[in-house]
């Protein structure tokens, strides 16, 4: 065979090889650049962008003099890549040191080669975290967050709730106003290099920051109800004690105490039970103070005047029970504002029963108990009535037993009355002309005025007097229902009145829980009241409406 | 053309002197010429927007570089034309003992580069030898086998062939080049095949290629004896198996899958081609230009140049049937197969169907020593062309 004849047919061999390898290219072009080409210019976009969220700061929380009580402050994170980590040992050390955190818990996440984030120290002293970073330690990282901080620390917090570490509000005014507060995260979407730093920014939303909120809240007011409110409870051994500051003619509320408090900085370390709002979310028996919706009934439906008398022995009974009045006395001539002023459960009954059930209900329901007050905070309770009518129901609702309020709830009643008639809603933020409508008569409401004003002139509320002023208000002394439908020898002493009485201004509420010392409201929160009003009349300069050499009578 | 009366025999001298005498311009293959210049000309181009943004400030950077190469090296394609290849035949045993010299010297002078010595380094210049050696290798080789001609036959022949070809190899692996070691291996397989070497001989060369491969991919590893690194057993199987790490040891072949992909039918264009421009696609103005090109240019452009690549290697693999003599015959397979094993193993390396392998693309590829080579090989088939027609 020729050579040449060989290496022709071998050629054609290799132009076979050829044929085959151009071939495979050619149809593997055709499946990557023809068929998968859209998911893999897919994959080549999204590999190099990425949107970032632009969080929008969070409003700040003022309160109505414009004092802030929650801010967002500059805070730096510091994270750690452990895979760009060189020495775990010396960067837990160094940040350690430097933020606080202990470096052997710190040593175990920066050494975990597994892993490409973990927080060193979420929102940190932004000095602290500048130290840091000026020390260069390969694998730690930093940007900037905001952090929630309330600059009052615990004033006011069971009222301002928080923000959790997303700036997400979680409980009470932080989460009932989150929407406003929150604001509208932008984005940004950046290049990067495979090595994730951003090269160029090509779309960005600005975020829309939060709104500020001006709350009601009188931050003075409102850290006076509290100190009164611990004192009260230290010196009452009592377990706790709430108090609500209202203006009736507006429904807005000034001070909203809870105590015992809790800085509001440190909520994560704080019993979620203490956090509670209870002013807002938990219930009592009202007792005494309850007396008035059922005066206000009987006068309103016209079966009595302020003057008409009754002769009322010292126990009543109703069905199979007894029900006497909490001090010991013969059988008496009381006026109707004699009841009121002397707290008679005989005489309140008594009233009751010429007001019958229904009567009695749709008063108890136009005084707003049993439904929401729909204040702005959230997790409001209804307050609960009677599930059913028994013979002797009406010898405890009328009396504020076998029912329960909410302490807002009764500091609006008391507010309609003080508002001449007009219940208002209460409200921690104002906007516009808040819901309101007629309870009562101006004249009612008048004659309820003038009956209040006994309590404290010479029933069982003298020590809610303040010199100068005219003081109308009710006591309450309620003993708590125990855990089987009986009574315990625990009781909530309260306190509900408003200043002054001829042109109201302000209505406080005090309950005290389970005071030791005394059980009486004219005892324990009575004084709170006074201390809470007398204050808060001097704050607000409000004129005296009493010549100031009356004495308070009835010591 | 003068046409002289005498006898066959004078009549064919005359003529072969006639034809002597033609310019050499018009004895070349003008197609493969073309072929060629276009080649270097879309690799400038393609070149040109591959590196755009990879010198800040001085967009035509490598362009010019590679400019400069190419005239360089198309100086040395006309200095290749002009030699007559019987020369480098009966030099053959000088020009291996000078590929192997070459060789030792980049082991013993070589620059290193993230952890291999495979090139010289000469301060304006860096030069590869192992690029120019495969042209040597080529030259020598067939050399060796056109002096055994009549011999082809004897298993001695073929293993005296191949314990010469290993010694060239063996240094270029261990640089380490692994690539460029099976671009020298396929060479020699050329070579041998057009040679005539028997089948059989053929068969068990390639048995041997099979089981030499396994034990070092496979047995010699799980014995406990690395021949290869790591990242080479990686890279020569896990073309197979693209999915398994892609943000370690798969991470080049995805993102190359990924930018020819990206690139569709026409291309993302210079501005729009991110996976080159962000840098996502590693090496992409050397091993992996030919993805590159294809995210820019798409499959049409990416298509044009295969086009030319198939123009070029259809030409040579002719010219090896016109070739004047045996030696010439083999020393083009021997540069036509190793030219189209490299276009094959790089660009089926970027689309995942080849090995993931350190071989430039010709005329493409940045680099100066890749450029000349291959100029000068393509000078060389030139050569043999233009004497190949003086015969007739």
């Amino acid at each position: 065979m020729r050579p040449g004849a060989l290496v022709n047919r071998r050629i054609r061999l290799l132009l076979a090889a050829l044929a085959l390898a151009f071939g495979g290219i050619f149809l593997r072009a055709v499946w990557i650049q023809g068929v998968r080409a859209a998911a893999l210019s897919r994959l080549a976009s999204s590999q190099h962008r990425e949107t970032v969220a632009l969080p929008a700061s969070r409003g700040t929380i003022y309160d109505r003099s414009g004092s802030p009580l929650a801010i967002g402050e500059q805070a730096t994170t510091v994270y750690a890549d452990p895979k760009q980590v060189v020495d775990a040992r010396a960067a837990a050390l160094a940040a350690g040191r430097t933020l606080g955190i202990d470096p052997a818990t710190l040593e175990p996440k920066l050494a975990d080669k597994r892993l490409g984030f973990v927080y060193v120290r979420r929102k940190a002293n932004p000095v602290a975290a500048a130290a840091l970073e000026k020390k260069g330690v390969p694998g730690l990282g930093f940007y900037p967050e905001e952090r929630r901080t309330y600059p009052q620390g615990r004033i006011a917090a069971q009222v301002l709730g928080f923000a959790g570490v997303d700036n997400r509000g979680l409980a009470g005014t932080e989460l009932q106003l989150d929407r406003a507060l929150t604001g509208k995260a932008g984005s940004e979407t950046i290049v990067k290099d495979p090595l994730g730093r951003a090269i160029d920014v090509v779309k960005e939303t600005a975020p829309r920051e939060g709104r500020a909120v001006r709350l009601t809240l009188d931050h003075t007011i409102q850290s006076n109800a509290e100190q009164v409110l611990r004192q009260t409870v230290a010196s009452s051994g009592a377990k706790d004690a709430t108090a609500i500051v209202l203006d009736p003619h507006s429904g807005a509320i000034l001070a909203m105490a809870v105590e015992p408090g809790y800085d509001a900085n440190r909520f994560a370390s704080v019993p979620v039970a203490l956090q509670a709002n209870r002013a807002v979310v938990d219930t009592y028996e009202p007792g005494s103070t309850f007396k008035l919706v059922t005066v206000a009934g009987a006068l309103s439906e016209g079966i009595v005047h302020p003057g008409t008398t009754f002769t009322l022995p010292y126990s009543i009974h109703v069905a199979d029970r007894v029900i006497h009045d909490a001090e010991q006395r013969g059988t008496e001539q009381m006026s109707v504002a004699q009841i009121l002023s002397r707290s008679s459960n005989v005489g309140a009954i008594t009233l009751a029963e010429m007001l019958r059930k229904d009567r009695l209900l749709r008063w108890i329901g136009r005084f707003g108990f049993g439904r929401r007050t729909g204040v702005d905070f959230p997790g409001e309770s209804a307050g609960i009535l009677p599930s059913y009518w028994s013979g002797s129901t009406i010898g405890n609702v009328p009396i504020g037993q076998g029912i329960a309020v909410t302490p807002i709830q009764m500091a609006s009643a008391y507010a309609a009355i003080a508002n001449r008639g007009v219940w208002v809603r209460p409200h921690l933020v104002a906007r516009g002309r808040a819901v309101r409508r007629r309870v009562v008569s101006r004249t009612v409401a008048a004659q309820l005025s003038t009956m209040l004003r006994g309590v404290v002139t010479s029933g069982t509320g003298t020590s809610a007097a303040i010199p100068g002023y005219r003081v109308a208000g009710k006591t309450g002394t309620a003993q708590k229902p125990d855990a089987h439908g009986g009574y315990s020898n625990r009781y909530v002493a309260s306190f509900v009145g408003f200043v002054p009485a001829s042109r109201p201004r302000l209505v406080v509420l005090v309950t005290v829980d389970e005071p030791k010392t005394a059980i009486w409201g004219g005892a324990i929160a009575a004084p709170a009241f006074q201390q809470i009003a007398s204050f808060d009349l001097q704050y607000l300069e409000v004129p005296p409406d009493a010549p100031q050499s009356t004495p308070p009578a009835g010591y | 053309m003068v046409e002289y009366v005498g006898t066959r025999h004078s009549r064919a001298r005359s003529r072969r002197a006639a034809r002597a005498a033609e310019p050499l311009a018009r004895r070349l293959d003008w197609t493969l010429v073309a072929a060629v210049a276009g080649a270097v000309a879309y690799g400038l181009w393609a070149i040109a927007g591959i590196t755009r943004h990879d010198v800040p400030g001085n967009p035509n950077y490598y362009l010019v570089r590679q400019g400069v190469y190419a005239a360089v090296g198309g100086l040395g394609l006309v200095g290749a034309l002009l030699v007559d290849p019987s020369f480098y035949r009966r030099y053959w045993r000088a020009l291996f003992g000078g590929t192997v010299g070459l060789m030792a010297l980049v082991i013993l002078a070589g620059a290193a580069t993230r952890g291999s010595k495979r090139w010289i380094d000469l301060g304006f210049f860096r030069f590869q030898p192992s690029e120019f050696g495969k042209l040597l290798f080529v030259l020598a080789l067939a050399g060796f086998l056109a002096d055994r001609a009549r011999r082809i036959g004897e298993p001695r022949t073929t293993l005296v062939a191949v314990g010469l070809a290993l010694v060239p190899i063996f240094l270029v692996f261990v640089q380490p080049d692994l690539g460029t070691a099976l671009v020298y291996g396929a060479a020699l397989a050329a070579i041998l095949f057009v040679a005539g070497t028997p089948w059989t001989h053929i068969a068990a060369l390639g048995a041997g290629v099979v089981v030499f491969a396994t034990a070092v991919l496979w047995l010699l590893p799980a014995a406990g004896v690395p021949v290869l690194k790591p990242y080479q057993v990686h890279r020569l199987t896990q073309f197979m198996n693209p999915t398994s790490d892609p943000r370690g040891a798969t991470y080049n072949i995805t993102q190359s899958i990924t930018t020819v992909g990206a690139g569709g039918v026409h291309g993302r264009g210079v501005a729009g081609s991110t996976q080159t421009n962000l840098d996502y696609l590693p090496e992409h103005a050397t091993d992996f230009a030919f993805a590159s090109l294809a995210e820019q240019r798409g499959f049409l452009g990416a298509a044009f140049l295969l086009c030319l690549y198939l123009l070029l290697v259809w030409r040579g693999l002719r010219i090896v049937t016109l070739a004047r003599d045996h030696f010439s015959a083999l020393v083009a397979g021997g540069i036509v197969v190793a030219f189209l094993f490299q276009v094959f193993v790089n660009v089926g390396m970027t689309m995942g169907i080849a090995p993931i392998t350190g071989i430039p693309l010709p005329f493409v590829s940045v680099g100066g020593s890749s450029m000349i080579a291959n100029l000068v090989a393509m000078g060389v088939l030139l050569a043999i062309y233009a004497r190949g027609r003086e015969r007739r």
